[in-house]
Parts: C-alpha cells; sequence; structure tokens
C-alpha cells in the first residue's frame, strides 16, 4: 500500500473546501447551506488529522483539534436548525433568497 | 486660623478691617432683599454705621502711622491666594496673593474716601427721602414703602462700592487691584443706571462700563507683560526690579507697552482722552452718586494707580500721561464753558482736574497731583453734593438758565458753594490753591527742563483761568442775580444735607493748611504725601524739580493772574448784571458740541458696528447660497448621496454574504501569503 503523502490529504481537503463554498454560495435551500458548512468544517478537520499524521512534533494535536471542531460542528448545526425551524415557521419555507429583510 | 487681631504687631489689619467694614451692609442687604423684608430708612442707617466704623478704624490707623517710622514688616502683610505650579523648570512656582500695604499714599487716600464717603452717605438720607418724578410723572418717595426696595438697592451697591475703592487701595498687587478696579466698574454701573425707569440711565450706565473695559483690556495687557517678565504681581517688587531703569532681559519696547497700558487703565477710569466721554453721561445718577464717583471713588482710582506704579513708567510713557492730561484739561474746560446743565458743568470741571493731575505726574510732581487729588475730592464732592441740594430745592430742576438768585432762598447752600468754586479756582489760602500751585511749578520746572514741553505749562495755565470762569459763571448764574423762572419755588435742604456741606466746605478751606499759610511748598497734606514719593530716578529729574522749586513763586503769581482774569470775566459778563437773553441761548459750536467726540465714536464705532452686523446678516442671506451656507449643505447633501449608494450593498441576500466572506478570505490569504514571502 502506497503512502500518498501529505500533499494529496491536502488536496483532497481543498477540494471538499471549495465544494463547500460552492454549495454555500450556490445553494438557496437552508438544509443544503447546512450541509455545506459540515463539507467545509470536514475539510479543516482532515487538514488538522493529516498534518498531525505527517508532523510528528504535533503529536496528538491535530486530533484533538478534529474532535473540537467535531463538537463544535454539532453545537451549530443545533443552533442553526432552531433557527430554521423557526424561519420556517414565520415563512413557510426554508429558503434563504427568502430572508431579505435586512436588504439596504 | 486666628481671629485675634493683634494690632499691637500688625497695627496695618485695622486698615485691612475698615476696608471689609462696608461689606457688612452689602451682605445684610443682600439678604434682606432675596427675603423681601422692607426696612424703610434702617438701610441707610447701617451703611452710615458701617462706614463711620471705618471711618474711625482709618484714622485711628493713619494716626498711628504717621506717628511711627514706615516699617513695611509692621503695615504690609500678605498670604497666598491661588499657587500656580512652575510651567517651565527654570521658573519658581508663581502665586496670586492677596494682602494690603499701607503707605502714606494709602493712608492718607484711605481716609479720605471714608471721611468723604460718610458725609455722602449722611447726605444721601435727606436727598433721596425727597418726592421725585419718575418718568411717567408720577410723584413718589424713595423712602416710603413703594421705594423701599429702591432705597436698600441703593445703599446696597453704595456700600460695595465704598468696600472696593477701599480694598482698591490697600491692595499690595496689582491682581488685586484689578479685582477691585472690575468691582468699582460693575457697581458704577448699577449705580449710574440707578433709575432703571429711565432710558437714558441705562444708556449711561451701559457707556460708562464699555469704556471702562477699553481702559481695563489696557490694564490687563500691562499685567500680563508684569506677570511673564518677573512672575509677579506684587507692586512692590515690581518696583524694585525697576529701581535701576530698564530691568536686564526686558527690552524697551515692552517696558512703554507695559506703561501705555497701565495708563489706558487709568485713562478709562480717570476719564482721560479719548475714554473721556463715559464721564458727563455718568450725570444720570442720582447725585449722591455723582459726587461719590467723581470725588472719592471711580476717577480717584485711576490717578491712584498711576502715582501707585510711578516707577514703572518709562519716561516715554510719562510724557504721554502729561500730554494725555494736558489735552484733557483743556478739551472739557472749554467744553464746561458753554455748559447749561449744571452737573454737567461739575461734570466737565472733574474731567479737567483729572487732567491736571496727569499733568502733574507725567512732569515728575507726584507730590502736586497726588495732593491735588486728596483737595479736589473734598471741594468736587461739596461742589456735587451743593448742586444736589440746589437740584433737591428747585424740584429737580437742573438747568442753569432757569435758577438765578437762589441765595436768598437757599443761603447755607449759596455760602457753601462759594467755597468750592472759589477752593477749585485756585484762590490762595483755600486747599485748591496749594496743591493747583505746585502742579503749576511742576510743570513749569519741566518746561524750562525741556523749552520743547512747555506747553505742558501753558496748557494748564490756560486752563486754569478757565476754571474760574466757568466755575463762577455756574456760581452767578445760579445763586446772584434775581430769579429768573417765576415758577421756581426754591427751599433750603434740610439739616441732614446742609450739615455735610459744612463739613465740606470747612474742608475745602483747611485740609492742604501748613505753617506758614502763605506757602504752598509749606501745606502738611504735601509733607505726609512725600514720606511716600517715590525716589529721584536721574538727574534730570532732580534739576527740573530744582527748576521748580526755583521759579515757584513765578508759577503761583501767573496761576493767580490766570485765575483772577477768569474770574473778572465771568464777574463781568454774569455777575455785574443780569445775564441777557442772548447770553442765555442754547450753546452753539465745537465746545457745546464736546468736540464732536461723542459724534465721532457715534459714526465710527457705533454705527460701524451696526453696518458690519448687517453687512453680515445680508451675506448670510443671500450671497452664502454658493458660498458658506453652500458649502455647509453641499457638504450634507453630499454625505445622503454617498450614504444612498452604499446602502445598495446590503443585499440581504445570504448566499452574496458568504461569497464576499470567502473572497476576502482568499484575498486576506493572498496578501499574507505575497507578504510573508
Amino acid at each position: 500500500m502506497n503512502d500518498p503523502g501529505l500533499t494529496g490529504y491536502l488536496i483532497l481537503a481543498a477540494f471538499l473546501f471549495a465544494c463547500g463554498i460552492l454549495c454555500l454560495a450556490t445553494k438557496s435551500n437552508a438544509i443544503g447551506l447546512l450541509m455545506g458548512v459540515e463539507l467545509i468544517l470536514n475539510a479543516a478537520n482532515l487538514n488538522l488529522v493529516a498534518a498531525a499524521r505527517y508532523v510528528p512534533a504535533l503529536k496528538l494535536d491535530g486530533q484533538m483539534f478534529a474532535l473540537m471542531v467535531i463538537v463544535l460542528a454539532a453545537a451549530e448545526a443545533a443552533v442553526a436548525l432552531a433557527i430554521f425551524l423557526n424561519f420556517y415557521n414565520n415563512r413557510g419555507t426554508v429558503d434563504v433568497d427568502d430572508a431579505k429583510d435586512l436588504k439596504g | 486660623m486666628n481671629f485675634n487681631l493683634d494690632l499691637a504687631t500688625h497695627p496695618g489689619r485695622v486698615f485691612a478691617l475698615a476696608a471689609l467694614l462696608p461689606l457688612l451692609p452689602v451682605v445684610v442687604l443682600a439678604i434682606t432683599r432675596v427675603m423681601r423684608l422692607r426696612w424703610g430708612r434702617l438701610p441707610g442707617y447701617l451703611a452710615i454705621a458701617a462706614m463711620l466704623g471705618a471711618m474711625a478704624c482709618s484714622l485711628w490707623g493713619s494716626w498711628q502711622y504717621f506717628h511711627e517710622v514706615p516699617n513695611d514688616s509692621r503695615w504690609a502683610e500678605s498670604t497666598d491666594w491661588i499657587r500656580i505650579g512652575s510651567a517651565k523648570p527654570d521658573t519658581p512656582a508663581a502665586a496670586l496673593e492677596i494682602g494690603y500695604r499701607i503707605d502714606a499714599l494709602t493712608a492718607l487716600l484711605f481716609s479720605m474716601v471714608t471721611v468723604v464717603g460718610t458725609l455722602i452717605f449722611v447726605y444721601a438720607m435727606g436727598y433721596l427721602s425727597e418726592p421725585e418724578a419718575s418718568a411717567t410723572g408720577q410723584l413718589h418717595t424713595v423712602a416710603d414703602t413703594s421705594g423701599s426696595e429702591k432705597y436698600s438697592r441703593f445703599y446696597l451697591y453704595l456700600s460695595l462700592f465704598a468696600a472696593s475703592m477701599l480694598n482698591l487701595l490697600i491692595a499690595d498687587n496689582l491682581f488685586q487691584v484689578f479685582a477691585c478696579w472690575e468691582l468699582v466698574g460693575v457697581c458704577s454701573y448699577f449705580l449710574i443706571g440707578f433709575h432703571t425707569e429711565r432710558p437714558a440711565a441705562g444708556t449711561a450706565a451701559n457707556k460708562a462700563f464699555i469704556m471702562n473695559r477699553i481702559g481695563d483690556a489696557g490694564l490687563l495687557i500691562a499685567m500680563c507683560i508684569a506677570f511673564t517678565q518677573f512672575g509677579s504681581f506684587n507692586i512692590q517688587d515690581l518696583i524694585a526690579a525697576f529701581s535701576g531703569g530698564l530691568p536686564a532681559g526686558m527690552s524697551q519696547e515692552m517696558w512703554i507697552l507695559m506703561g501705555l497700558g497701565l495708563f489706558l487703565g487709568c485713562a478709562g477710569k480717570s476719564a482721560q482722552i479719548p475714554l473721556q466721554t463715559w464721564l458727563p453721561d455718568a450725570m444720570e445718577g442720582p447725585t449722591p452718586v455723582s459726587a461719590l464717583i467723581h470725588a472719592a471713588t471711580m476717577v480717584a482710582a485711576g490717578v491712584y494707580l498711576v502715582g501707585r506704579c510711578y516707577p514703572l513708567f518709562a519716561p516715554e510713557v510719562l510724557l504721554v500721561i502729561a500730554y494725555t492730561g494736558m489735552l484733557t484739561a483743556f478739551v472739557s474746560a472749554t467744553i464746561a464753558l458753554v455748559q447749561t446743565d449744571i452737573k454737567r458743568v461739575l461734570a466737565y470741571s472733574t474731567c479737567s482736574q483729572l487732567g491736571f493731575m496727569m499733568v502733574a505726574l507725567g512732569v515728575g510732581g507726584w507730590v502736586a497731583g497726588l495732593l491735588h487729588l486728596l483737595t479736589h475730592a473734598f471741594f468736587k464732592a461739596l461742589l456735587f453734593l451743593c448742586a444736589g441740594s440746589v437740584i433737591h430745592g428747585c424740584h429737580h430742576e437742573q438747568d442753569l438758565r432757569k435758577m438765578g438768585g437762589l441765595r436768598k432762598a437757599m443761603p447755607i447752600t449759596a455760602f457753601t458753594m462759594l467755597i468750592g468754586v472759589l477752593a477749585i479756582s485756585g484762590t490762595p489760602l483755600f486747599s485748591g490753591w496749594y496743591s493747583k500751585d505746585r502742579i503749576l511749578s511742576a510743570a513749569l520746572g519741566y518746561g524750562l527742563a525741556n523749552p520743547m514741553h512747555m506747553l505742558l505749562f501753558l496748557g494748564p495755565l490756560v486752563v486754569a483761568g478757565m476754571t474760574a470762569f466757568y466755575m463762577l459763571r455756574l456760581w452767578f448764574l445760579a445763586f446772584s442775580g434775581t430769579p429768573r423762572d417765576p415758577h421756581l419755588h426754591p427751599h433750603e435742604s434740610p439739616m441732614v444735607m446742609t450739615i455735610p456741606l459744612i463739613i465740606l466746605a470747612i474742608f475745602s478751606i483747611c485740609v492742604a493748611w501748613g505753617w506758614p499759610l502763605w506757602n504752598a511748598e509749606a501745606s502738611k497734606l504735601g509733607h505726609l504725601l512725600e514720606l511716600a514719593q517715590p525716589p529721584l530716578n536721574s538727574p534730570k529729574e532732580l534739576r527740573e524739580r530744582l527748576l521748580a522749586e526755583e521759579y515757584h513763586l513765578m508759577a503761583g503769581g501767573l496761576a493767580l493772574a490766570a485765575a483772577v482774569i477768569g474770574a473778572l470775566v465771568a464777574w463781568s459778563k454774569y455777575g455785574r448784571r443780569a445775564p441777557s437773553s442772548k447770553q442765555l441761548a442754547e450753546p452753539k459750536g465745537v465746545f457745546a458740541e464736546k468736540w464732536y467726540f461723542d459724534r465721532l465714536y457715534d459714526a465710527t464705532f457705533r454705527r460701524g458696528t451696526v453696518k458690519a452686523a448687517y453687512a453680515a446678516a445680508n451675506l448670510d442671506k443671500s450671497e452664502t447660497r454658493r458660498s458658506l451656507d453652500g458649502s455647509l449643505n453641499g457638504l450634507a447633501t453630499g454625505s445622503a448621496w454617498i450614504g444612498s449608494r452604499l446602502r445598495l450593498l446590503q443585499t440581504g441576500n445570504v448566499r452574496q454574504y458568504v461569497l464576499a466572506l470567502a473572497l476576502t478570505v482568499l484575498g486576506l490569504l493572498g496578501m499574507l501569503t505575497w507578504l510573508t514571502r
């Protein structure tokens, strides 16, 4: 089994991140946005774990941070879902293009 | 704090006590006014009692002072009022001090102010209780219940006036002098405008106040220069710094500027050209106030300060003082020749006499000038109170042309006023003679030593003749002959007014006496003043003084001749026979127009200010649609327009925000990598 090396992981993470941003920028469904956020966070996680694996000085720091991000992602998803639920109660939709009350 | 006065070691404190005594009625009357208590005549008694106390203190203190060797450790004290940290490391911390210093000048002037002040306070009791015509034509008595408010207000201001003047006299530093100076000014404002129902009184009060402000600006400049140069306001310190002429580190221009500033302040207070126009208008105040302003307090302050700060003046400034005084004396005397209002004649004569004092101080006759200040205070107070008695007796008629033959109806007033007239004219053995003689001999000495300044002697000489003329003219018009207006029913004033007149008349005759009587140089008062005289600075001044003594008889003779000529002219025109209707016509010409000073100021300063204001208003209304208002409005509309464009950035579209966020982060990262290359 050959080792893809750190660069491979970083390229994958960058790809995931780009997908996430693209998802955020194009989707109008709130749940879709949440998915894009998950993709971005997991791209970061992949980076952290890969870095910990290939840089010996980091020891377990990368993994620890990845765990932290997962916890935060869960909390963020809970808050975001609560907001969307309320939004749906008020507007009868989860289309974020409807949320334009702050338009200048 | 130790309230023990300790007069044995610090007898000077009695003066400080006396200076604060008139503040007692001020406080009491202010409180009763706030509580709206009506006391009738009590405020007058209270104020008079305080003044009597001050007079007793000052006389006792003067007696003590002149019976021992002058010694600053016993007669001067001061304490810090405000301490100021050192601004620069090489200068010590400065302090504003508050203190008193008694010397012969202060002691004599202080006694004069309290004596004259007390008499005027007493006199005012009688003067104010007379029914007076108000602007609406109704008669009311000032002292009755409706006028009780006025009565207490009058004595409140009068007491404050006296207290400020007394504190000014004992002050040992310029800052304290300035504070009292302003207090005197504001009191004069209140008192000149005392009859608040008369518009003319308000105008006159404003005029006096504003004219004095101009002078005060000069005084303030002089104080700033003194403080920046020497770090002290203490007059004795400043005099010590100037004892050897110009101190090191001070430029000649600075010295002259300081002197001119000081003199401008004094010119404002003492009504010298070009700030003289307020004094005659100040006649709008009640007559006792005129007497107080003209004799004891307001105008005396200016001459006093020149005398007090005498060593601080550069020779050039002294020359300016002398010429200003000469010009004022001459101009005012010519105006007085044609005035028909009894108080206005006296007002212009005050200007003229103050000019005399300034001439004397300018030519180095320090004692002469201040002696004249003292004697003038007595006879001018007498003259004003007599005029007040005439006005009072003639039911508020002030026009000389309607009087005549009053001596039968009011013999005491006529006789005491004659004494005042003789004193101011310089009749030998009357007090005015001693001082005027000295002034003219000092001027002659100066003129002989510097022939190009002979005018400083000739001017006052002519004025002395004119003084005799217009004062006797006043007396003849008012008192001699037969009554010209049958509707005038004159009566003699009550005792409370005539007794001060008699006392002042006695002072007017003999206040300057010495032994031998016929020698003007032997005046006892003059000798006392010499104790405080600043030392001679140069051999030139010494020569002037010696010349003055040498030609003393000549100066005296000429002065007497001038006065006699003036008196004879007055007698032949007004005394010998009744004045013709032509003489009683409305005066015309440059003298009656007061040399156009009022008109000049009106045309330049007053109209100029009004015009400038209108111009500014017009500019604001029309032109500035494009300029000032336009630019400000443009700023506002411009901001609003930019705002209306910028708000379009807020689309409210979440996805655009996310994209902007991502792109920003990307940009930042790119910048970071580019910077850490």
